[in-house]
This record gives C-alpha cells, sequence and structure tokens, in this order.
C-alpha cells in the first residue's frame, strides 16, 4: 500500500488548560473521499487548522507522502498540495472567474497573458465538471459557483489534499448535489478529499471511508460499508458519559407563561411552535448552523421575527428591542459572554448593574453606589463567585466565575423568563455542575428557563422537555422521558425516521 | 490594544497610576516654571493661562465623554468658527446681540443633531461625518463673513471674556468651573456616565443589556455642538473681532488634551480628572516654553511630541520594543 498523502501522528494541541486534540491519528490516501464527523466542539476546526498551518500540533507531527513535514503556515500547506475551503467562498467580487482562480500565483509587475490565463481557467473549471464562464465578474456567481473557483484555485495550484469544511451548509438541494458530485471527481482523479459535514446523509452519499472523533479523540475510522447511522451516531455522542449528571425533577407547573406559534424569520429559521410553562425549563438542541440562537435573539428583541405570534403571560408581545424585553421581565444570557456579555475591562460591580442600573439611580439620575456595591456582594456570596474584591476587573476571573458573573447580572433583574444560551460553555465540570444548580433554582421559584445546549449530557440532565432544531427547522420536542442522545443526534442530523423505525 | 492590557477600570475611586503620573509630571513643569519666572505662580497668571484657552477647555470636558464612548468630533473647531461668524454677522445686520447668542447656542445644537444623525441614525463613523461637517461648518462660516473681520462689538460683550465677573475670574471661567463640575458628577457619578463607559466598553454589551447606545451617543454630539457654539462666542468676546478662520485647527488640541488625560481613544477608559490634569500640564507648558521665549510652532510641536510619549510610555516592553528596532514585524497572532 502507498504512503498516505497526509497523515497525522499523535497530534496533541492544547490551548491553556484545554485539549482540543488528543493524541489524533488519521492517514489521508489519494483517491478517496474521507468523512469526518463529530458532535460540536468535538476537534473538527482544530484539525483543519493543523492540516492547513494555522495551528502547530502541541506534540505529534504531521507526515506528507510519508515523510515527516512541519506545516508551519499557509505557504507551507499550499507547497505540501493542501488547500481548505470553508462554507463561505474567499473570492473578490470584482475580478472575473479567471482572475479569481490564478489569484495567488499572480505575480507582480510580470504582464498577464490574458488569453493563456482564460484558456488555463477553462480548463479547470471544465476538470471539476462546472460550467462557469471564466470572464464573468465574481460578484454575479452564486455561491456553489463561487465554491468551484475556490476548488479550481486549489486545483491550479496542484492540490492532493482538499480540506472541505461544512462545503454545503448554506447550499441549496441542488446546488448541494453538484458541489459533492465535484468532490466525487476530485477523488477520483486522485485527489485526498477531506469531507467534513454535519449532513450524515451526504456522508453515506460520497464517502469511502469516515472517522469519528469525540471530545478531540479519535474513536474510529472505517469503510462506509462498515457503518450504519446509528454505530456512527453512537461514536459521536459516547456512551460513557451518559450520566455525567444526574437528572434534576422536574418543577413544570401547567402555567404557561410564553406561547410561540410558527414564529420565522426570512432566511434564518422558520415555523417555531412551543409553550413553556413556569418552573419548566425548556432545552433547545441542535448542531451549529440550526438557528437556534436565532430564535432566542427574535425573542429577546435583538433580531425581531417577521412571521408568527408570540403570546407572554397571556398577552400577545411584539418585542422589537432589548430594552422592551426587560422591561418585560425577559433576560437573555449570551452563548458569547466576551463579545456580547459582559464588559470585560469593568468591574464585577459594573458588570452586575448592567441590565438593572435603573434600579440603583436617585431621581436625578445619580448611582447609588453603596447599594449597588452591596448587591454585587450578596450575588457574589450567593452565586460563589470567586473574586478578591466585586471591583475587580471581569476579565480577571476564571471563564466559569465570568459566567457567573453574567447570571448574576440577569438574576439581579428578576426575570420572569430567563433565556440561557451555552449556560457552561468553556468552564470547568463544577463550574457547570453549580449553574445547573442555579438554573433549577431560578425555576423552581417560579421562573421559566429556555436553555440553548450543544452539550447533550447537560441537556439530559437539565431539560424538562426537549426542543430539537435542524437547519432552522423545528425538528420536534420530546418529553425528558423519552429523550436519549442517540434520538436527539438522529433528530439533530435529519435521521430522524430512520431512528424511530429502529 | 486588546481588552486585557487595558487598565482596570474603577469608577470615581481614587486616582489611577496614570493620573499619579500625571501629578508628577504637572508638578514637574510647575516647579521647572516658578524657577523661571516669579509671576508665575500668581494667581493672575494663571487665570491668564485659562482665559487664553478658554474655548479648548471647555470643549475637551464634552470631548472627554465622545471619546469614552468610544467616538470622535471633529467638527468642534469649525462650529466654534461658524458660531462665532454667526454672531458677527447677525451683530452686523442689525440683531441684538442677546438674541444673537441665543440663536447661536441654536446652530450648534442643530450641528450637532446633523452629527448625531448621521452617525447613529445612519450608521456612519463618527471619523468621516464629523470630518465632513468640520468642513462643511467652516465653509457655512466663511461665506457668512466673506474676508472681513467683524468687530466692534459691544462693550458689555467684550468684557465677558476680559473683565472680572467674580473677583479676578471672569465669566468664562467661571462657567468652566461650574461645566468641570458638572461634567465630572455626570461622567463619575451617574447612570449616564455610567452607561458612557459600557457602550465604550464594547457596545453591543450595552445593547444587549438594553442600553440605547444610539440616544446615549446623540445626546453627545448634540451637547458638543451647543458647547462648541458657546465656546466660539467665548472666542468672539475675548478677541473682540471674528473672521472666517476663527478656531482653525482647534480640534487638533482639543483631541490631544484629552487623549494625553488617559483617555483611550479606542474608547471606554478615562477620567474626568485625567482631562483636568492634561489641560493644567498643557496650559503651564506652554507658558514655560512663552517664558524662555520659544515660539508657538515649538511650542506645539512639543505637545505633540509629549502625547506620542505619554501614549507611548506605559506599553514601552522591551519585548514590544526589540521587534520594532530590529525591523522584524511582531506575531500577527
Amino acid at each position: 500500500m502507498t504512503a498516505p498523502v497526509l497523515a497525522l501522528r499523535s497530534v496533541s494541541k492544547r490551548f491553556g488548560m484545554t485539549r482540543a486534540l488528543d493524541d489524533m491519528s488519521i492517514d489521508l490516501h489519494a483517491g478517496e473521499v474521507h468523512a469526518i464527523v463529530g458532535e460540536n466542539g468535538a476537534g473538527k476546526s482544530t484539525m483543519i487548522k493543523i492540516m492547513t498551518g494555522i495551528h502547530q500540533p502541541s506534540s505529534g507531527h504531521i507526515e506528507v507522502g510519508g515523510t515527516r513535514t512541519v506545516v508551519d503556515g499557509p505557504h507551507a500547506a499550499r507547497d505540501a498540495g493542501i488547500a481548505a475551503m470553508y462554507q463561505e467562498p474567499m473570492v473578490f467580487p470584482d475580478l472575473d472567474v479567471a482572475e479569481n482562480i490564478f489569484i495567488s500565483s499572480t505575480r507582480e509587475g510580470v504582464l498577464q497573458n490574458t488569453r493563456d490565463l482564460h484558456r488555463r481557467a477553462d480548463a479547470l473549471i471544465a476538470r471539476i465538471g462546472m460550467q462557469v464562464d471564466v470572464d464573468r465578474i465574481a460578484s454575479g456567481l452564486t455561491l456553489a459557483e463561487q465554491q468551484a473557483v475556490e476548488i479550481a484555485r486549489a486545483l491550479s495550484q496542484d492540490v492532493r489534499v482538499l480540506i472541505m469544511d461544512e462545503p454545503t451548509a448554506s447550499l441549496s438541494a441542488h446546488e448541494a448535489a453538484q458541489l459533492r458530485g465535484i468532490a466525487a471527481k476530485l477523488a477520483a482523479q486522485g485527489v485526498a478529499v477531506v469531507y467534513i459535514s454535519h449532513r450524515l446523509e451526504e456522508v453515506f452519499e460520497i464517502a469511502h471511508r469516515v472517522t469519528v472523533i469525540r471530545d478531540g479523540q479519535h474513536i474510529s475510522t472505517q469503510s462506509i460499508d462498515a457503518v450504519t447511522p446509528e454505530s456512527m451516531i453512537a461514536d459521536m455522542v459516547g456512551r460513557e458519559v451518559g450520566n455525567y449528571f444526574e437528572k434534576t425533577p422536574s418543577t413544570a407547573t401547567d402555567n404557561v407563561i410564553l406561547s410561540v406559534r410558527g414564529l420565522g424569520l426570512a432566511g434564518v429559521f422558520r415555523d417555531i411552535s412551543f409553550d413553556l410553562r413556569r418552573g419548566e425549563i425548556l432545552c433547545m438542541a441542535g448542531l451549529i448552523g440550526a438557528r437556534r440562537t436565532d430564535v432566542a435573539l427574535s425573542l429577546f428583541g435583538i433580531t425581531p421575527a417577521d412571521s408568527g405570534e408570540i403570546a407572554y403571560k397571556g398577552q400577545p408581545i411584539d418585542v422589537r428591542s432589548p430594552a422592551q424585553a426587560i422591561r418585560a421581565g425577559i433576560a437573555y444570557v449570551s452563548e458569547d459572554r466576551r463579545k456580547l456579555g459582559l464588559a470585560m475591562p469593568m468591574s464585577v460591580r459594573s458588570n452586575i448593574s448592567l441590565a438593572t442600573l435603573g434600579h440603583f439611580l436617585s431621581p436625578a439620575g445619580f448611582l447609588d453606589r453603596r447599594r449597588e456595591r452591596e448587591t454585587a456582594e450578596a450575588y457574589r456570596d450567593r452565586l460563589n463567585i470567586k473574586t478578591p474584591d466585586v471591583d475587580a476587573a471581569v476579565d480577571m476571573l476564571s471563564g466559569g466565575n465570568q459566567q457567573k458573573v453574567m447570571l448574576a447580572n440577569w438574576m439581579a433583574m428578576q426575570p420572569d423568563l430567563l433565556i440561557f444560551d451555552e449556560p457552561t460553555r468553556g468552564i470547568d465540570v463544577g463550574a457547570k455542575a453549580e449553574v445547573h444548580a442555579l438554573i433549577r433554582e431560578f425555576v423552581a421559584q417560579d421562573g421559566a428557563a429556555l436553555v440553548i445546549s450543544s452539550d447533550l449530557p447537560e441537556v439530559l440532565a437539565m431539560a424538562d422537555r426537549i426542543l430539537v432544531m435542524r437547519e432552522g427547522e423545528q425538528m420536534a420536542i420530546i418529553d425528558h422521558a423519552d429523550a436519549t442522545q442517540e434520538y436527539i443526534m438522529a433528530l439533530a442530523t435529519g435521521q430522524a425516521a430512520l431512528q424511530k423505525a429502529s | 490594544m486588546t481588552a486585557s492590557n487595558r487598565p482596570a477600570f474603577v469608577s470615581g475611586t481614587g486616582l489611577s497610576g496614570w493620573e499619579l503620573f500625571l501629578i508628577a509630571m504637572l508638578a514637574v513643569i510647575v516647579l521647572a516654571n516658578s524657577a523661571l519666572s516669579p509671576q508665575f505662580l500668581s494667581l493672575n497668571n494663571q487665570i491668564n493661562l485659562f482665559q487664553l484657552s478658554i474655548e479648548k477647555v471647555i470643549v475637551a470636558l464634552v470631548m472627554t465623554f465622545i471619546i469614552i464612548n468610544a467616538e470622535i468630533d471633529l467638527s468642534v473647531g469649525s462650529m466654534m468658527g461658524l458660531a462665532a461668524c454667526a454672531f458677527g454677522w447677525m451683530f452686523q445686520s442689525g440683531v441684538p446681540a442677546y438674541a444673537a447668542i441665543i440663536i447661536v447656542i441654536g446652530i450648534g445644537i442643530a450641528g450637532g443633531t446633523v452629527n448625531a444623525f448621521f452617525i447613529t441614525r445612519v450608521g456612519l463613523p463618527s471619523l468621516v461625518v464629523t470630518l465632513g461637517t468640520l468642513i462643511a461648518f467652516r465653509g457655512l462660516a466663511r461665506v457668512l463673513v466673506e474676508d472681513r473681520g467683524i468687530t466692534d462689538f459691544p462693550e458689555w460683550f467684550d468684557r465677558l471674556g476680559q473683565q472680572g465677573l467674580i473677583g479676578p475670574f471672569p465669566l468664562s471661567l467661571i462657567l468652566f468651573a461650574a461645566l468641570f463640575v458638572i461634567c465630572w458628577l455626570l461622567l463619575q457619578r451617574t447612570g449616564f456616565g455610567r452607561k458612557t463607559y459600557v457602550i465604550g466598553t464594547n457596545r453591543d454589551v450595552a445593547d444587549f443589556a438594553g442600553i440605547d447606545s444610539g440616544a446615549h451617543k446623540a445626546r453627545l454630539f448634540i451637547a458638543s455642538g451647543a458647547v462648541s457654539a458657546l465656546a466660539g462666542l467665548f472666542y468672539a468676546a475675548r478677541v473682540g473681532a471674528v473672521r472666517g478662520d476663527v478656531a482653525l485647527g482647534f480640534e487638533l488640541d482639543i483631541i490631544t488634551i484629552v487623549l494625553l488625560g488617559g483617555v483611550s481613544i479606542f474608547g471606554g477608559v478615562g477620567t474626568m480628572a485625567g482631562t483636568l490634569l492634561a489641560i493644567l500640564i498643557v496650559l503651564n507648558l506652554r507658558n514655560g516654553m512663552a517664558l524662555l521665549n520659544i515660539t508657538g510652532h515649538i511650542q506645539t510641536g512639543v505637545i505633540g511630541l509629549l502625547l506620542i510619549g505619554s501614549v507611548l510610555a506605559p506599553r514601552l516592553k522591551l519585548s514590544t520594543l526589540l521587534p520594532i528596532i530590529s525591523g522584524r514585524k511582531g506575531d500577527a497572532r
């Protein structure tokens, strides 16, 4: 057997304390379509970044054509014949197709032979079986055509490994089929194609081999004939993590606080309908791109929905701004605490009063700093926030404590409805359990929580009911009693019919 | 500059390291000046210093809010010019002076509203919008007075800027003191001030916390226009004459003061006390150089170097300097 065109050998990658890749080995052979699947955060993008030289392995090494090679940047990756394309193709909108294809091989100061350039561009486009006029300006191309340009660009540089990261995520069904055709054609021409996708049906259609990764570790690599969707999903979610957290008993009442009917936002999500009761935790599960956060942002008034109805506390409500949502008692705790949740260089005290600043103002607008401090200290003690002082800057705290400061800010608002987006992303297990307990405590006191989580053990531990979304659509709402990681994953990847039948 | 190497923000409690540094710098300048001239520390000299730059220092107070908000207003100098010229033109056309004063403040509010509209409603960057209005307001000012100078204002008006109103303190200085106290309270002690910091630190966080950052910014730009117009009137009163080039280039001196005071051009950082210290430093430094017969252009150059040095000083680390010196690029990541 010939040496693999590209191989990772026991590659690990650490970022500070977190281990993104752990002893990862993988072989890529010429002429194969090699699918890589895994949950969100399994380590797929870190792996791509190692292969394309954006990150360097903390340990282990890369082999190109059987020879140990250091890929220390995009240029080194190109020299090794490795190219990657992403969901959003990179094209220069004002250049024509041919110029776009040869953009990185263009030499400054050398007059280009335009006719020759176009002839060679034509040949490359023909090689991937597309029909695109190479004189056209790129801004008029469809997304699929732009991706074809990007593939042709990779081919112009004599690519031997083409990494396609979720290439079909934003394409129509027809375009996606076209793109899969190109991937298959390239493999037939001897290119090793790495195909990353959340759509399992695609994987079964075009992959020769499939590698499952989870928590940064290699789980399995098998010929596609040897796997079934069920076995693949089982590998993706892993069995041993089933009882990671104990399920807390439900405190749900019959009192519906939020009733959503047919909610939609053009081009983003559609037809979302659910009821949320006081005392209940409803989790939204799904993969990246399932548009769960977009639904939350509509409920909070950041991007108001354009169809459907929302009833809140029995009254119809049309939330147009966060200020309006906050007045109504709706809190949204963002998944991105650094960019959207906390004013990082500011003090813990200022961050705990962010959403409730009005409560601390005198009629003339003066800030009652003593009361603000007392409130901050009360929440510090109640949420067990480890900070030397409430005047310390938030960015000096650990991730878990930052998360609790963000939660304290919204708890201080005393909301009726708490929307919590990825409540435990990037925090340690101990802090996770504390955050879970706080959410349950909140709903037990007659609140209601809508929790978006990509962490399936967490969903199973917290949720009274689970709403599964996939690509902007609501797949199902399932009771906790009926939920398993496999079933949720099957719904999230569009394999539900198959899963139910079994 | 990333968030992590900014100084930790502690609102209004004590003095930051930067302010202590400014106090030390001010002490050195004052000591040196006192050695040069026994008159330097006299009350009259200090009042005189303020009077000569009164237009700039009152606008610097409002500019402090705007830059902490991560915005910029380049149009302030032109607004001063427009206000002064509009006043002169109206006075010459027979409008009573007190009515002209009120109309001029109205012009300031209108100009600030134009800035606010394009920045908060249309969503253009304040750098671009106020660069545009810098040109537009100046053009209007020149149209109004053409290339004449207008003088012969009523005596009471000229006196406003020159004579002591309460003891030796002229109206403009009393107004500055009052404005400083108001701005200090507003920035360091009210919800408005807190919002200024939050929006400047991270506008998205402010929006997600239900703070209407557009309305907040609009108020600041309107205030900036009104105070700039007031400053233009002070200029007319102090000099007793207006021309089309009144206050030309003042915006740069004002921004220099604010940045020297420790306000971050990236927003979210700075205090009113820092701005006051920077005002005192710039005024006294210029005075000291004047005592040494250093010309105005060189004085400006020295202030410029001081700004660069003071912005650089807190980040001087050997590890960041070495690559610059040896001509290598630092690690982009």
